[in-house]
């Protein structure tokens, strides 16, 4: 046993792991507010990479400018898409705005080809390749710095989700009709969670687009990132974390022992597993609440 | 005259009338006042309507694909029979909905702080939880729990406080003592009592269980199948034949001060 290998594989799939984390936390946001699994999660992590592009590339804009701007344009675009389509869903069975976000996919999907294309695009970050050494264990830097990025998101969630609009957010989660009867305005904060969730997508986006280059690819994200989610919880953001880690290190451990065994392919059919298995022995996941027991 | 009615009346329903989904026809012209600063009961068995006409005053209504077909509400004078429910609570009118529907998932002090009004200053709500807590020292002990452990008790005296934190000028119970042991019946209506004294607070509390209500209210009125069919003060319903046999087990007839509406047959309404 190659112990050095093991940790190296471990260790990435960890930093992989926690980059699949930074998608599932915007799919945690949104579950929060609506119990929906937002289908248009990976869509709008494309369209954030995308928007980004535009305005590096098309406009010019230094990156360091470019990325806090299309965060901003989709915090809009969240709100937005709140305000259009969600809103004349109220009172809709759940499964109705479930078909809506997948509706809402396929568009962004569409839009993206109509507008840049179908050819991938880089995104040019600035990363080196250069290999990092933590002593004999090579660590991929764009890696390292993507699992930063999820990691302090991470951390800020918990502090905002303490903050007032945060406990009102959580308010809404738990039931709307007590919301309601309180004056907290549930439509704004369905449509904020969207925000901060289109927020996520951009800084997904852009590690993602850095990985694996811009195209419509970015938003088949989505089967990983849900996997994760669902593993975590759906509605915990520790648990989309924790999630994440452990499906990328079972993912890049288990590889390297099943994919000569099978010939290849083995990392989908763990994804699978894990799915499956979650939603069969704990469809709650890790971290996802129980609906607490009346006493 | 008939303005100086107006003034004293916080809130004014005037022959209100529901449509749940556009056919289910909930309440058929109910009429209720709440002159300011007392307490007024809303009674009547399962069904009669008394849950449909508060989501019409707090315009919760909306949330259940219900409407108002006819008739208006005023609030301090203003028509409000339109205005979203937001507005309604900004205006001063809260709601306690039926089964003590507090946020499970988060503390008594976090459910507390979800209901702030937006822009209420840390230092105000502050001091509106301390005043909470100095009403329910349960909740205080218990405030960084889980709310959804707290006790069916705990959990009513929490939607009532959740409730006072915006501040409202009538507060409106649906029935809070449901499945409440009597003694805890007895000491959150007290609380309320203390309340509506302390503070001048208008309370409009619907209510199953009649015998309770009616000892901490001023008036009552009985609502069947959707109309009001009684109106009294609470010392003429409780001693009257009919309010006995129903809802407080009793027997002797005494009409007096009550004033009679027809109590028309089921099968004609
Ligand atoms: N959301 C709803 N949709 C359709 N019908 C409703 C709804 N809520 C109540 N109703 C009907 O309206 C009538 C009055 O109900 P409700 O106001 O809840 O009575 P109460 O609170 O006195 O028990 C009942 O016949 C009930 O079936
Ligand atoms: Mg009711």
């Amino acid at each position: 046993m190659d112990w050095v290998f093991l940790s190296e594989l471990a260790i990435n799939g960890a930093l992989t792991g926690l980059l699949y984390s930074l998608f599932a936390i915007g799919l945690v946001l949104i579950y929060k507010a609506s119990s929906v699994p937002n289908l248009a999660q990976g869509g709008l992590t494309m369209v954030g990479a995308y928007v980004v592009l535009a305005l590096a590339r098309d406009v010019g804009l230094p990156l360091w400018l470019a990325i806090p701007l299309a965060a901003v344009v989709m915090f809009g675009l969240g709100f937005g898409i709140e305000r259009v389509a969600l809103r004349r869903l109220a009172g809709r069975p759940v499964v109705m705005i479930l078909m809506l976000t997948l509706g809402l996919d396929i568009f962004l999907r569409g839009t993206t080809l109509a507008i840049w294309g179908g050819t991938s695009r880089s995104m040019e970050l600035g990363v080196s390749y250069d290999p990092l050494f933590l002593g004999d264990i090579f660590i991929s830097r764009i890696h390292l710095v993507g699992a930063g990025v999820a990691l302090a998101l991470f951390v800020a969630f918990m502090l905002f989700f303490r903050t007032r609009t945060g406990i009102k957010l959580r308010a809404i989660a738990d039931d709307y009709m007590a919301s309601w009867s309180v004056g907290i305005s549930v439509e704004r904060g369905v449509g904020l969670s969207w925000a901060l969730a289109s927020v996520v997508a951009v800084a997904a986006g852009v590690i993602w687009g850095e990985i694996q280059g811009v195209d419509q690819a970015l938003s088949l994200l989505l089967l990983k990132g849900l996997t994760v989610a669902v593993l975590g919880g759906l509605d915990s953001i520790l648990g989309a974390v924790i999630a994440g880690i452990i499906l990328g290190v079972v993912e890049n451990v288990g590889a390297d022992f099943l994919d000569p065994l099978v010939g290849g392919g083995s990392r989908e059919l763990i994804v699978a597993a894990v799915l499956i298995l979650t939603v069969m022995i704990r469809p709650h996941g890790l971290f996802g609440r129980h609906d607490i027991e009346r006493v | 005259m008939q303005e100086k009615v107006e003034a004293q009346n916080i809130l004014s329903m005037n022959s209100v009338e529901v449509l749940y989904d556009n056919v289910i026809l909930a309440i058929k012209g109910v009429s209720v006042q709440v002159p300011k600063g007392e307490m007024i009961a809303l009674l009547g068995s399962n069904g009669a309507g008394k849950s449909t006409t508060l989501k019409a005053i707090s315009g919760l209504l909306k949330a259940e694909r219900g409407r108002i077909s006819r008739g208006e509400i005023t609030f301090q004078g203003a028509d409000i029979t339109e205005a979203l429910a937001q507005k309604r609570v900004e205006m001063g009118i809260c709601h306690v909905i039926e089964g003590r529907r507090v946020f499970e998932h988060l503390t008594p002090d976090e459910n507390l702080t979800a209901a702030a009004p937006r822009g209420m200053s840390r230092s105000t709500l502050n001091a509106e939880k301390d005043k909470i807590y100095a009403y329910f020292p349960r909740l205080a002990e218990r405030k960084n729990s889980q709310a959804g452990y707290l006790s069916g008790g705990e959990q009513q005296m929490l939607a009532i406080g959740r409730a006072l934190v915006t501040q409202p000028k009538l507060l409106m119970l649906d029935e809070p003592s449901l499945g409440l042991a009597p003694f805890l019946v007895e000491e959150i209506f007290g609380i309320l009592q203390k309340i509506n004294k302390d503070e001048g607070l208008s309370v409009l509390l619907v209510e199953q269980n009649a015998l309770a209500a009616l000892e901490i209210v001023s008036q009552g009125y009985l609502i069947e199948n959707g109309r009001v069919v009684m109106h009294g003060t609470a010392e003429a319903l409780k001693s009257n034949s009919d309010i006995q046999e129903f809802y407080l087990g009793g027997g002797e007839t005494d009409f007096h001060n009550v004033k009679h509406y027809s109590r028309r047959k089921r099968w004609l309404s």
